[in-house]
């Protein structure tokens, strides 16, 4: 895949603007952004734009002078600015470049309006067609995309190719056109992230208004955020403010205060919506898994000798082995205790239940992280990856993806086990996607963003994809080697070491190699899902599980 | 009675004299109901002038199975704006043959009446017992013809004052006015091959409360099952009482966005969310319709702020049919005669459908 141009994740913020912060200066650069927009807001519109594309390298020149080639990699759609050659050309002038983010129409009768012109085989032109009509319909509806494309259009005086309003009506010319309307209707925004704008009766055929199946799809980055912050405010408010306040109860507040991705609230929030339940019924059990994680964290960075954490220092860094150990039992006490309080809002059958489904999620990762420390403790790296696999799907996928999940269909009073074991596997599957991408983040995660120390699991000798990818690929004197420096305490590991091992992996492959198997495991992930939860209807909930399953993959937190 | 209850005299309406008169004496003609799916009704919905109150009701006569006695089925659903839904089971009581303005002679307006609509749940309460007077000219007649032999025709008329007693049960009953709507609707269909429809109506409120709305419009989308029929659809436009604008479907767009939360959505009659009642697809959170005829035009925008869906047993299907009723705010905006008009007004709407098999429907 070229590099050198390559605009896609490029300078993406935890917390960057909805609306776009600069000026566009291209229709190249209108269309990188509206990429990057879409991988990190619903990357689910990404992963079918690059299924429809296939391996075709599409061409575009755009009537303002600029050129891009858009193609997929993995589960996205990558944008290279600049004049490249492509398997697809596409030539568009300003107007039917909006005509086709409008699309409303058939392919017909956006091509009657001419200057737009497509050149390749019949079959790559249909499918370069598909591409485009998911990109527009799906990503015309994100608020953060529509503000994209209004600042385009804006900065070329531009106006959108529908009827304006104040048109002179007729049958030759339209009236002010409804779904104008709806475009600026506060009430589609207040409805869902996503506007979901829909035809019942267009002067000629229609649809039944009950044939909407739900939203596919939901702005994630907003919600994770709103989600994240309902269940941090939760867990604030849930440990007490007591003696002793500065040997425990800060301490416990640390880690949870320091923000983080907001994954597991979201996942367990948005499964009880997907289910019909109430979204604050499942803000409980989300603060209880999240004060799991964070005491599994504070041990965790202990067990691991690691540095830093959500951008800043350790909390055993800080306080003390001792202190730190003390306050993530705190946690998993109060988190046991908050379990039990869901008594109240949702009654002592599904609270039953959710006790036994946390007992399980704790053992789960209590083995897989008992497995991953006697491997450092017997120097033993595995070959094979299917260890790997296993491991982290013990020791992260339950907690962070299948209980969170399975926790919020029962917080909505959905209990049948084979209906949890099914949205089980779809997330055990993202749960691994997961983890190895949170592994390749660490090695080449911007520290920032990622708020650990950048190459940490090295320093840490972590039984990574990469390494053990590393290990399968190099000569046997260099795989002696690299037995002999993992099996050093971590401080006689040095920085510059590990800066060279992960050169190694570049040379072998090897971050290539984990990315192409967590795309693997998120693509399983959302081929199950499609297949196997057809039981959950289409909802907001529901679009949002659907973004997870790539974000997880693509993210770059 | 029941405490709280209403007391109207019965036999107000004055039937008797249609029989003295030529021509059908309405609402309905004089043909037995032969089939179990065919259907009259009379429909009413006001929305009080304080905009704080609603009510729906609906007077259904079903053909019997066996050919004996026809099926009567009477609903009461009232609501308010703090406190929401209530409505009667599907019997409700109705103690005087109720007013409809499609009865010949017309209820005469020129003298003080007694109630001459009245109905009241067999709890007591909701109830009403009010006075009604039209002040529209009614519509032409909708006709749509689906699936082989199944058929639906219906008349609406805005512009229907109701004034009189509001007990709904969830504040201190009150003497109130209110601006609705009246229709009659007959034919035979059965409602999985009905498939949906999206009906709905706004008034104005007159700058004289006795006198016809300024504006009123009335909006109709039949969206049968059958793809060989086409959808039926309507704009209809009056203003003080005379309608002026008649969209015919070619001419009109209707456009929904967004969903209207669950959580606003209310199950009613009360047991029907105890016998397995299938879940609906979600209603819209916003309706747009634009139309034009010449160089007149009207632009309508209905924001959803409540639901009550009424569930229907079918006939023939084993999922329910659903009429929604949904309360709102309508913005119109209207060109007529080289002037543009724009008003806002609390609209009611109804989204129905859900009786065919659908995926969505067998979840539960």
């Amino acid at each position: 895949m070229p590099s050198g141009r390559l605009r896609y994740g490029a300078g993406l913020g935890p917390a960057g603007p909805a609306a776009p912060s600069r000026g566009i200066d291209s229709a190249a650069d209108l269309l990188a952004r509206t990429v990057e927009t879409l991988a990190r807001r619903t990357p689910s519109v990404g992963a079918d734009a690059a299924r429809e594309l296939g391996d075709i390298v599409l061409a575009l020149h755009f009537g303002d002078g600029s050129h891009a080639t858009l193609q997929a990699h993995h589960n996205s759609v990558v944008v290279n600015g600049g004049l490249a050659p492509g398997t697809v050309e596409c030539f568009f002038n300003d107007r039917s470049l909006l005509a086709l983010y409008d699309l409303e129409g058939r392919p017909s009768q956006v091509l009657e309006q001419g200057a737009f012109d497509v050149r390749g085989t019949p079959e790559q032109i249909l499918a370069v067609w598909r591409t485009f009509q998911l990109l527009a319909q799906r990503a015309a509806g994100l608020r953060s995309v529509q503000s994209l494309w209004m600042t385009y259009r804006q900065g070329r005086g531009l106006a959108l190719a529908v009827a304006a309003n104040g048109h002179e009506p007729g049958p030759d010319a339209d009236v002010p056109d409804a779904a104008g309307l709806l475009r600026g209707s506060e009430a589609a925004a207040e409805s869902a992230s996503v506007a979901t704008t829909r035809v019942l009766w267009n002067r000629h055929a229609g649809e039944g208004w009950w044939a909407f199946e739900g939203p596919r799809d939901a702005d994630l980055f907003d919600i994770m955020e709103r989600c994240r912050r309902r269940v941090a405010d939760e867990i604030l408010t849930l440990i007490p403010a007591r003696h002793p306040v500065d040997g425990l109860y800060r301490l416990m507040r640390e880690y949870p205060s320091r923000g983080g991705k907001g994954l597991r609230p979201t996942l367990c929030i948005a499964t009880c919506g997907a289910f019909g339940g109430h979204s604050e019924d499942a803000v409980r059990i989300a603060a209880a898994v999240e004060m799991f994680h964070n005491a599994f964290l504070i041990h965790d960075d202990i067990e691991d000798e690691s540095l830093r954490r959500r951008g800043e220092r350790c909390l055993h860094m800080e306080h003390g082995i001792p202190l730190a150990v003390n306050a993530g039992d705190g946690l998993n006490l109060l988190a046991v205790d908050t379990v039990l309080t869901n008594i109240e809002r949702l009654g002592l059958a599904r609270t039953l239940t959710m006790i036994h489904e946390i007992t399980h999620m704790c053992r789960e990762s209590i083995e897989g992280q008992a497995v991953e420390l006697g491997w450092i403790r017997r120097r033993h790296v595995p070959i094979r990856d299917a260890d790997y696999i296993n491991m982290v799907s013990q020791k992260t996928g339950w907690y962070t993806c299948r209980s969170p999940c399975r926790l919020g269909a029962i917080a909505a009073g959905h209990t049948r086990p084979r209906e949890l074991d099914l949205l089980g596997e779809v997330f055990k599957e993202v749960g691994i996607a997961f983890q190895i991408q949170d592994d390749v983040l660490n090695l080449i995660g911007e520290e920032d963003l990622y708020g650990k120390e950048t190459l940490g699991d090295l320093l840490e000798g972590k039984r990574t994809l990469m390494l053990i990818h590393l290990m399968r690929t190099v000569s046997p004197r260099e795989r002696r080697e690299l037995h002999e420096w993992l099996g050093r305490p971590r401080s006689k590991r040095t920085v510059s070491e590990s800066r060279h091992v992960l050169r190694r992996m570049e040379q072998s492959d090897s971050i290539e190699y984990a990315r192409r198997v967590a795309a693997r495991h998120a693509a399983r992930g959302a081929r199950l899902f499609e297949d196997t939860l057809g039981f959950i209807p289409q909802s907001e909930g529901k679009a949002i599980l659907r973004q997870v399953i790539h974000y997880v993959n693509t993210r770059l937190l | 009675m029941t405490a709280g209850a209403v007391s109207v005299e019965p036999g107000a309406a004055g039937l008797d004299l249609a029989r003295f008169l030529t021509g059908p004496p309405g609402p309905f003609p004089r043909v037995p109901l032969s089939d179990v799916l065919e259907r009259r009704w009379l429909h009413y919905a006001f929305v009080t002038t304080d905009e704080r109150q609603a009510l729906i009701a609906n007077l259904a006569t079903l053909g019997a199975e066996d050919g004996g006695e026809p099926i009567r089925t009477s609903v009461l659903l009232m609501y308010h704006r703090e406190h929401g839904w209530t409505c009667s089971q599907w019997h409700a009581h109705l103690p005087i043959d109720p007013w409809t303005s499609y009865r010949s002679p017309a209820p005469s307006t020129a003298v003080p009446r007694p109630p001459d609509f009245a109905m009241q749940s067999l709890a007591g309460r909701p109830a009403v017992a009010l006075r009604l007077t039209s002040t529209a000219t009614p519509a032409p007649a909708g006709v749509s013809h689906f699936h082989r032999t199944n058929w639906k025709r219906w008349q609406a008329q805005p512009g229907v004052l109701a004034e009189g007693r509001w007990d709904d049960g969830m504040v201190p009953a009150r003497e109130t006015l209110a601006v609705g709507y009246h229709e009659r609707v007959l034919g035979r269909w059965a409602w999985p091959e009905m498939g949906g429809w999206v009906f709905g109506f706004c008034n104005q409120l007159a700058d004289n409360p006795e006198g016809p709305p300024r504006w009123a419009v009335v909006f109709a989308l039949l969206q049968p099952m059958d793809e060989g029929h086409d959808h039926t659809a309507m704009v209809m436009v009056w203003r003080r009482g005379r309608m002026v604008l008649f969209v015919p479907r070619r001419a009109l767009r209707v456009t929904v966005a967004g969903q209207l939360a669950r959580d606003r959505v209310t199950t009613t009659p009360r047991l029907a969310p105890l016998i397995g009642t299938f879940s609906t697809a979600p209603i819209p959170a916003v309706l747009c319709i634009d139309g034009y005829q010449g160089a007149d035009w009207i632009q309508l925008r209905f924001r959803c702020r409540d639901a009550a869906r009424l569930v229907v047993p079918s006939e023939t299907s084993l999922p329910p049919f659903s009429v929604h009723e949904v309360i709102g705010d309508m913005e119109v905006r209207i060109k007529m005669s080289g002037s543009t008009e724009t008003f806002a007004s609390p609209g009611i709407v109804e989204f129905a459908g859900g009786a065919a098999e659908r995926s969505w429907s067998a979840l539960r």
